[in-house]
């Protein structure tokens, strides 16, 4: 948030892509590829929703893929929209209860549908009927995606060029939208069955179009074995992911109760750093970091202070996917979750090369600060089956 | 005098001793004594100009990155408690969200409330005057100051620096709710009584704007809303959780107006009456709450502050259960549980120190708790009148 005088400026209508994905093509390009086959663009080109995708796993859970549909409701660009988090389409008088019911949404892995005020580009208001669903992996049931179908319930926005009204767009009389009012509820909107059920059915199109070109197969509901309790290894809820990717530097956290304690997560910027993709670190242990100048001892220290529960620092020599040699000032830690018990081990890595005492303190500031933010994500209760009856808005 | 006797919690090691020792805080500041400073700056800080727009170059690099001081707040933090000043871990503390419609978080927490001796606090009058004689902030040992915190031109960060002549400390609080709980003093020499006005609750709101983080929330707690020590203190802590209050429908109770961003609701359907002022202009909410407290305080009405969405949204709840206990108002089954509800409670994060209470925790027993908090109609539509008028 930018402080001006006092005043926080809200990133409304320039659209703001976290500084850390930079190199937001690949990354979202990735992300797609990631789960589904290279052809699902053009797959989901074909229908004429207004829809997203977004990935949680990503910082700041951003547009993976938007649909044309969306990009000519709301005014921007493909290359504007991509990376960046679905918040542009906020104002504002949005009702902020909405903005916290997708929150938990998201958070409880749930579909939500709910009438929003958003805004174009250009910044004209508008109402917007909105469904939230979750993309389950049928692998380890976390949610690779989410889908947002955006269903505009004024007819200005949704009307073409030509006049005709395409997809889902439906005609309302013309709404009188006061600059002011006290309920940004809307009383005087009544969403139709008809409204719902359109909504209902672009997103169950939506999805069973990435279950068909999935590689590894995704679905809208978890495997069976999952809602019984069944947790695969590895897996890893949303709202751990959120707070997780939140966090600015490298970092890995791995699972101790496991066999060869693998990496279940892994931070942008440990990627970033190593030269790795995600799928090629999960659910491997770390020592592929090691190479062939690699020290013993320091991972002699570290294999009993993982066996004693211990933290640790070290020093040591890893190596890039590209073989390239690196510096690497470790810090281990076991970290608790809400159920005061140990769920995981944190890796922090800083690389260092010649450092000078400020620098080496900077590094160990980071690495603490980021061993605390990852103790408060974890901390945090994950939340599995609904605990809270959902309110939508309706 | 309506009094009631409670156990204090221990926010510094130094809470009981009598004397004064010799590497607590006041004695340090009067020998000189170094601390890290983070400076903030209520101008735009030139890291923001990268974020506004790809077009956009800044004119000179970013001294600190965004939320640094999120990250100089916990890593101080992680650092104490590898030192282990704090009374217990509290990430080995479980807990839960109870079911229902709230979804209202208990926590077991049995090492916060050890200390058994019960301490009389008066409940019928908000400002008290300073008592040097009483435990105040001074008094903390030198280990558990974290950094100072000012304002300056730049934002920055500075490792080692002497004290400020007028300091704004950030502590630990040695009896943690949660990870990263801290607790902020304003001009903590100035020895300023707890009670509020535009100017510190400003800092506070600056405070929680600069770490940046939905996490991390601000809370203030008046004399008889259970605030333990009567030195200006705001206290912080991270849960990555929404407070069940932050989810509680609204409705607007103050007038749109094209001069003013501000938005004063009322909680619908929540146990508990109360407020949120929400605005994207920090001054504008420390102007209009610090004047509706300050109104409070002179009639004597206890209060709690929440501070969430990175400053942008303010809770107050004016309440009256400590008046209630005092008059024996209120159920020995829910004075049992030794429930204080000061802003967290209210907020919906409950504390339990006892094994039984936490496995058997209820929405049905918070809300019934809650319940006891909340002003009657007349006088809550009182306190409606002072912010609308």
């Amino acid at each position: 948030m930018a402080l001006q005088n006092g005043s926080l400026l809200s990133s409304d209508r320039k659209c703001v892509r976290s500084p850390r994905m930079k190199n937001h093509k690949l990354i979202v390009s990735q992300s797609l590829i990631r789960s589904y086959r290279a052809s699902i663009q053009d797959e989901l080109q074909k229908h004429a929703y207004n829809f997203v995708l977004c990935d949680p796993g990503l910082p700041d859970h951003p547009i993976v893929y938007a649909s044309d549909g969306f990009l000519e409701m709301t005014g921007y660009s493909r290359d504007e929209v991509l990376g960046r988090n679905c918040r542009f389409l906020q104002g504002r008088d949005t009702d902020k209860r909405a903005i916290v019911e997708i929150r938990e949404a998201i958070r409880e892995e749930r579909d939500c549908q709910i009438k929003i005020l958003n805004y174009t580009k250009a910044g004209k208001p508008f109402w917007n009927l909105f469904h939230l669903a979750p993309v389950f992996s049928q692998q380890d049931g976390r949610v690779v995606h989410f889908v947002g179908v955006q269903l505009p319930i004024s007819s200005k926005v949704a009307a073409r060029k030509d006049g005709h009204l395409t997809g889902l767009e439906l005609s309302f009389d013309e709404l009188e939208f006061e600059e002011h009012f006290d309920n940004p509820s809307c009383k005087n909107y009544h969403l139709s069955e008809e409204d719902k059920q359109r909504a209902f059915a672009a997103v169950k199109a939506v999805l069973q179009e990435l279950a068909n070109s999935s590689c590894k197969g995704v679905s809208s509901m978890r495997s069976k074995s999952f809602s019984e309790g069944v947790i695969p290894p590895g897996f890893v809820a949303t709202s751990l992911l959120l707070a997780l990717t939140r966090i600015p530097h490298s970092f890995v956290l791995t699972d101790p109760h496991l066999p060869d304690m693998p990496i279940v997560h892994a931070s942008l910027e440990f990627l970033e750093l190593t030269g790795y993709t995600r799928e090629e670190v999960i659910g491997r242990n770390c020592r592929f970091l090691q190479g062939p100048d690699t020290d013993l001892a320091p991972i002699e220290e570290l294999r009993s202070s993982i066996s004693e529960g211990q933290t640790c620092t070290i020093r040591i020599l890893n190596y890039r996917k590209n073989k390239e040699p690196f510096w690497n000032s470790l810090h281990i830690s076991p970290v608790r979750n809400s159920s005061g018990k140990v769920a995981y081990y944190a890796g922090i890595q800083v690389a260092v090369s010649h450092s000078s005492e400020e620098d080496e303190g900077r590094a160990r500031m980071q690495q603490l600060g980021t061993l605390g933010a990852i103790k408060v994500a974890v901390r945090s209760i994950q939340t599995g089956p609904v605990l809270r009856k959902s309110k939508t808005i309706s | 005098m309506l009094a009631i006797k409670r156990v204090p919690t221990v926010v510094s090691v130094n809470q009981d001793c009598g004397s004064v020792s010799r590497d607590c805080l006041q004695s340090c500041f009067l020998t000189g004594f170094d601390l890290p400073l983070f400076k903030y700056t209520k101008k735009m800080k030139t890291t923001e100009l990268q974020l506004l727009g790809d077009e956009e170059v800044p004119s000179s690099p970013p001294t600190i990155e965004r939320s640094f001081l999120g990250t100089l707040l916990l890593s101080k933090w992680e650092e104490r408690a590898s030192q282990g000043l704090f009374r217990y871990d509290v990430t080995a503390c479980e807990s839960r969200v109870l079911s229902g419609n709230y979804g209202f978080i208990a926590q077991l927490n049995e090492g916060r409330h050890l200390k058994k001796r019960l301490t009389e606090f008066r409940v019928d009058q908000v400002l008290q005057e300073f008592d040097p004689k009483k435990f105040n902030f001074s008094k903390v040992n030198r280990n558990e100051v974290l950094f100072q915190f000012g304002e300056g031109e730049e934002a920055g960060y500075y490792d080692i620096t002497p004290i400020l002549s007028s300091p704004d400390i950030v502590l630990i609080n040695v009896s943690p709710i949660e990870y990263g709980h801290v607790l902020l003093v304003p001009r903590l020499f100035d020895f300023v009584p707890q009670r509020l006005c535009a100017n510190d609750l400003l800092l506070a709101l600056y405070f929680t704007a600069e770490v940046d983080c939905p996490y991390f929330r601000v809370g203030y707690n008046s004399l008889g809303a259970f605030a333990t020590i009567n030195h200006l203190h705001f206290q912080a802590y991270y849960l990555a959780y929404p407070f069940p209050v932050e989810c509680a429908s609204i409705t607007r109770i103050n007038k749109g107006s094209l001069k003013s961003s501000l938005r004063i609701s009322e909680l619908v359907d929540y146990p508990v009456k109360g407020v949120v002022y929400e605005s994207m202009d920090l001054n504008e909410i420390a102007i209009s709450v610090a004047s509706t407290c300050q109104e409070l305080e002179l009639r004597n009405i206890p209060f709690n502050l929440l501070i969430c969405d990175c400053g942008t949204r303010v809770f107050l709840f004016p309440q009256c259960f400590a008046r209630k206990q005092a008059l024996h108002q209120v159920s020995q089954k829910v004075l049992d549980t030794q429930v204080n509800p000061a802003a967290w409670e209210i907020g919906g994060h409950i504390v339990l120190k006892r094994k039984e209470d936490y496995e058997h925790a209820t929405e049905e027993f918070v809300t019934a708790l809650l319940a006891e908090v909340s002003l009657s109609d007349p006088d809550f539509q009182d306190v409606k009148n002072i912010i609308c008028k």
